[in-house]
């Protein structure tokens, strides 16, 4: 059988040969890319002169044809095919004298010329060894007709292991196309040229240049020493520019063959059962409008998913083990991430069904495309030179990976920034800024943006404008900059002096920017800061400024309007200011409030209205302010409070003690905007709440403004909903004391019965004494006034010694 | 003359004769009330954590702690058989091999004993034969104090587990829970009113590095059927380790890591307080 398979070698690539002769009649050129060359079409678009040679297909017959002929006089492309049945047999003898050797790859060349394989090369080789011996030595030919009874396998076991393989060679042969065609004259310069690119990788072992009409083709074989050298060239030489006409494609030659063995047929893919994950939105279509957070408790062990009600919470799903660390919710609130060692689950639909899984082992960080389709995860464990996979992009409604990245050390989350729309998400690298288009998960453009020292960019919330600054270079002002994409046009630069550090806020419209600057002016000590205003909505994209020369705690825009709250100052003197950003453009203070117990601000998501919180070491003071005619509404305290959390609808917020930062006390408690304590929900080992997000209204602007305006009659009407069931609460509290009352009296009812069946028994037990009531005994007591004298002595300490 | 470590339980008979003592000094002893003299010293392994005297009077038990390689064993002496005493002999010493008893009281008519557990266990043990009669779990963390309501027909188990709980003396079944967010130590029934005062308070290791705000050493004072809390009152600086209700309801005391015993009398508005219903 071994034979058998030697022979057979040879005549394969043949008859692999033979199909593929026949492939370019059956189909025109050009129909279907050509097998092996991925995006081959652009590189035969670049080659139109060469088009009468019938372009690809013909590539790989070329040396499977030529092979043939190739393999007795000028070395073939893939030499150890055709050469392999004999070169086994060879190889003892070659280790006695060179000249044997010879004699029999002559020997081997000639059967193959015949086409012969391993039978008669045995032979052949045992000819020249014997020719080869002492005349004088006894012939240990074998008679003519002896017929050789002990295989191949017993006699050479231990030297056929060790043959070649056919794959060793095709393996590492690569085709490389768009080679320029040149005459015999400079042949020899573009095969330097060629060996200087190429033996980069691998000692390049074989060449071959088809020729045709005295030029050649265009096309050249080139043969590795090892297949590893062919796939490290394949992958860095593909698309390498020799010139403006010459931008080479390499392939594997094998990989040719795996191309011509796709079916001219196209099979219509099967068709993949739909599966009914049911109204992934139907928490949006609750009758009271309620909104749905998740809470993790139990230091993580058990997560559940409330409907937030003004009475109780009403749990909806509770779970042992969801996750291993914590959730998110995505950002229109379709799906609940889970996080598990071997990567993430989404989850979702009214029974919290799996949706989704992404494997990514390790996985520690993730984000979301503000659309929803893409799913950015990022792990530590996975990634290697080759095979980018810290960080991997998926698309969530397909499960599938669409790409990996590496990581840099020093990269902070999210590395990719997306646009509001999904369209792009960015990342910045060392002077550079690479923006990637979906869904292609491409370069845009094919390339990135050199930016010398950029420190930090930001997409705006409401249009594809990407903001970023870079430093001051010696004599160069720090500038910011906002470009359009994916025109990449510069809209505003601004030059900055003095600069220490920016800070990018956008407003969540994307109406305005403030540019965060703290500056070191010359002739004043310390660090002054500017907030640089951006009106995004207006031509020229004008800009004012507010100074302050206290350091700054921290800043926010009003989410929907034209507001703004610093607070500035140092503990224990901390003051909120509230600036409005006129339409004209002037900056207006509306109020400041001196003397804050506040380190955070959250602004409602409606805005208007904003909670001032003073959270971990500031013991988790709160201010609840109207920021319309500036009022505080209300000032309380959650002792220890961690986080603040505006509910979607900006109707509540919720304040927390997390596990996390704090072991003890640890709950939610639930405000009203207006900061009324509604509840307080404590939590064993609370860890963390998160509102599920709601997408955007699908009102229009006018629809608002209506309902708005109608805003009385509905009131009313909602007024007289909660007199309703809050009426009907204190009736059911009512309800349910008087029914533990009932129970509690029943069960002591029983309980004294069963005490005054063991009267005697307990007058027996004390002797006939009663002891059942206080006062029983009442004709027994005495009263005695006891008188204790107490002397007092002073002893002075010192006078003991 | 006297107990050499600290002096974990106490207990006087029903007619105030006889006051029964246990101590970490590894005896328990029994006194004359009104002399103060030492009647009786039994010497044990290990501490002493609980003891009593039974209805009657006659039948006193004590427990000991697991510690040092011993167990943890419910002692019973029948003091009208004085040889027990003499010769150190119980006339039945129960072993606690799962986990060791942190409070126990007598039951109704000294039939039984209830012991709370280091687990949150609950058993019933028969003063006669030393079998368990009941066995119920509905804490989750050490049991720290048990006390009896005025007619023993029910009783107040107080829980690390943060909370306290109400029980049938007679068939252990679970009655009520009462929910706080810190240990409790100590938990008193009202002999006169539906209600139960509750004491404990952040662990005394933990309270050095914490202010007395968030260690919340308060009283806290429950509905005993609605499982409401109607009050609290401030005042210790560390955790509450004992709560009492006067005999006739009208004040309570409180006994506090900080080394005081506070006796609050109630305003005439906790009298008058009623939930709606």
């Amino acid at each position: 059988m071994q034979d058998a398979e030697n022979v057979a070698a040879p005549e394969a690539a043949e008859e692999r040969a033979e199909p593929a002769q026949q492939q370019p009649a059956a189909e025109p050129p050009g129909e279907e890319p050509r097998p092996g060359a991925p995006g081959a079409q652009e590189a035969a678009d670049g080659e139109d002169e060469e088009a009468e040679a019938g372009p690809g297909p013909e590539v790989p017959v070329e040396p499977a044809a030529d092979g043939e002929e190739a393999a007795g006089a000028t070395p073939g492309p893939s030499p150890p095919p055709p050469e392999e049945p004999a070169s086994p047999a060879a190889a003892p003898a070659e280790d006695e004298d060179d000249a044997p050797g010879e004699q029999a790859r002559d020997a081997a060349a000639e059967a193959r010329s015949d086409g012969a394989g391993g039978v008669q090369g045995g032979p052949a080789e045992d000819a020249g060894a014997a020719e080869n011996g002492d005349a004088d030595e006894p012939s240990f030919s074998d008679p003519e007709d002896f017929v050789d009874d002990v295989s191949e396998e017993e006699l050479l076991g231990d030297v056929l292991k060790d043959r070649p393989q056919e794959a060793d060679g095709i393996d590492s042969v690569i085709v490389v196309d768009n080679v320029p065609q040149v005459g015999p004259d400079r042949l020899e310069k573009l095969k330097n040229v060629i060996h200087k690119i190429f033996s980069k990788f691998g000692k390049i072992t074989n060449d071959f240049y088809p020729e045709e009409e005295g030029k050649t083709k265009g096309y050249i074989f080139l043969e590795y020493a090892s297949p590893a050298h062919a796939l490290d060239a394949v992958k860095n030489a593909d698309g390498y520019k020799l010139d403006k006409q010459h931008t080479f494609r390499v392939n594997l030659f094998t990989d040719f063959d795996k191309y011509m063995t796709i079916s001219d047929e196209w099979d219509i893919p099967e068709k993949q059962p739909f599966k009914d994950l049911g109204n992934l939105r139907y928490w949006l279509e609750e009758a009271e409008c309620r909104d749905q957070y998740s809470v993790i408790f139990e230091s993580g062990d058990r997560t559940s998913i409330f409907w937030n009600d003004v009475k109780d919470p009403v749990s909806i799903e509770e779970r042992a083990r969801w996750t291993e660390t914590y959730v998110r919710w995505s950002p229109k609130g379709t799906y609940l991430a889970t996080f598990h060692q071997r990567g993430i689950a989404l989850w979702g639909g009214e029974k919290f069904k799996q949706i989704q899984r992404f494997s990514h082992q390790g996985v520690q960080l993730i984000d979301f495309s503000p659309c929803e389709r893409y799913l950015v995860t990022f792990s530590p464990l996975m990634d290697t030179q080759d095979d980018p996979q810290a960080i991997i992009i998926w698309d969530t409604l397909t499960g599938q990976k669409k790409r990996g990245f590496h990581c840099e050390s020093s990269a902070h989350w999210p590395i990719f920034k997306w646009s509001h729309d999904g369209k792009f998400f960015a990342r910045m690298t060392l002077d550079t800024l690479s923006i990637y288009e979906t869904p292609s998960m491409g370069l845009l453009d094919k390339k990135s943006l050199k930016i010398s020292g950029i420190k930090d960019f930001s997409w705006s919330p409401g249009g594809n404008i990407i903001a970023f600054w870079v430093p001051e270079d010696k004599d160069i002002p720090a500038r910011v900059t906002l470009m359009q994409l994916p025109s990449r046009q510069e809209i505003r630069v601004r030059n900055l002096f003095n600069v220490v550090d920016c800070k990018l806020h956008w407003q969540k419209n994307g109406d305005y920017l403030c540019v965060k600057v703290d500056r070191t002016p010359k002739g004043t000590q310390g660090v002054v800061t500017n907030f640089e205003i951006f009106r995004m909505r207006e031509k020229q994209v004008p800009v004012d400024v507010v100074e302050m020369k206290e350091p700054i705690i921290a800043f926010a825009w009003e989410p929907n309007g034209s507001k703004f709250a610093v607070l500035h100052g140092e503990t224990p003197r901390i003051s909120v200011s509230f600036y409005h950003v006129k339409s004209n453009g002037k900056i207006e203070l509306i109020k400041m409030f001196d003397k804050q117990q506040a380190n955070t601000i959250f602004w409602s998501p409606q805005g208007q209205f904003v909670v001032l919180a003073g959270l971990r070491s500031m013991n988790g003071a709160l201010a609840f302010v109207d920021t319309s005619d500036c009022t505080v509404m209300n000032i309380a305290e959650h002792y220890m409070a961690s986080d603040v959390e505006w509910d979607p609808t900006g109707r509540y917020v919720v304040t927390s003690v997390s596990w996390w930062s704090h072991k003890v006390d640890n709950a939610y408690w639930l405000w009203t905007f207006q900061g009324r304590l509604l509840q307080k929900n404590n939590k064993d080992r609370f860890c963390q709440l998160l509102w599920r997000p709601r997408p955007p209204t699908l009102l229009s602007q006018d629809q608002i403004k209506q309902i708005r305006k109608d805003l009385k009659k509905y009131s009313k009407i909602f007024e007289q909903k909660d007199r309703l069931s809050q009426s009907k609460a204190s009736k059911e509290l009512v309800e349910r004391r008087r029914t533990m009352m009932e129970d509690f009296r029943k069960y002591r009812k029983m309980a004294q019965e069963l005490y005054m069946e063991q009267k005697n028994e307990r007058l027996e037990l004390r002797g006939g004494v009663d002891t059942d009531e206080l006062d029983s005994n009442v004709d027994d007591w005495e009263e005695e006034t006891i008188e204790f004298f107490v002397t007092e002595e002073i002893i002075p300490l010192g006078s003991q010694e | 003359m006297g107990h050499t470590g600290a002096v974990w339980c106490v207990d006087a008979d029903w007619d105030t004769k006889h006051v029964l003592t246990g101590s970490a000094d590894n005896s328990c002893r029994l006194w004359d009330c009104e002399t103060g003299k030492q009647l009786a010293l039994l010497k044990t392994n290990s501490a002493v954590r609980t003891c009593g005297f039974d209805f009657g009077g006659n039948i006193i038990m004590f427990s000991t702690d697991k510690q040092m390689g011993y167990q943890c064993f419910v002692s019973f002496f029948d003091l009208r058989d004085p040889s027990q005493i003499d010769s150190n002999e119980p006339y039945m010493k129960i072993p606690c091999n799962d986990s060791k008893i942190t409070s126990a009281v007598w039951g109704p008519l000294g039939e039984c004993i209830i012991a709370g557990h280091e687990s949150g266990e609950l058993n019933q043990y028969s003063a006669k034969s030393g079998e368990v009669l009941v066995n119920v779990k509905e804490h989750s963390r050490q049991i720290n104090d048990i006390q009896l309501s005025r007619d023993m027909t029910m009783f107040v188990t107080a829980s690390k587990d943060n909370t306290a709980k109400l029980f049938d003396s007679t068939t252990l079944e679970h009655q009520k829970t009462f929910r706080t967010e810190r240990p409790v130590n100590s938990a008193a029934l009202s002999p006169n009113y539906d209600h139960v005062v509750l004491g404990g308070g952040q662990e005394a290791m933990d309270v050095t590095t914490t202010s007395t705000r968030i260690g919340k050493f308060e009283a806290r004072f429950f509905h005993l059927a609605f499982e409401e809390e109607f009050g609290r009152v401030k005042g210790h600086f560390g955790p509450i380790n004992s709560v009492a209700f006067h005999p006739d309801g009208k004040s309570y005391s409180s006994g506090g890591e900080d080394g005081y015993v506070r006796i609050h009398y109630f305003d005439p508005q906790y009298f008058e307080f009623e939930f709606e219903a």
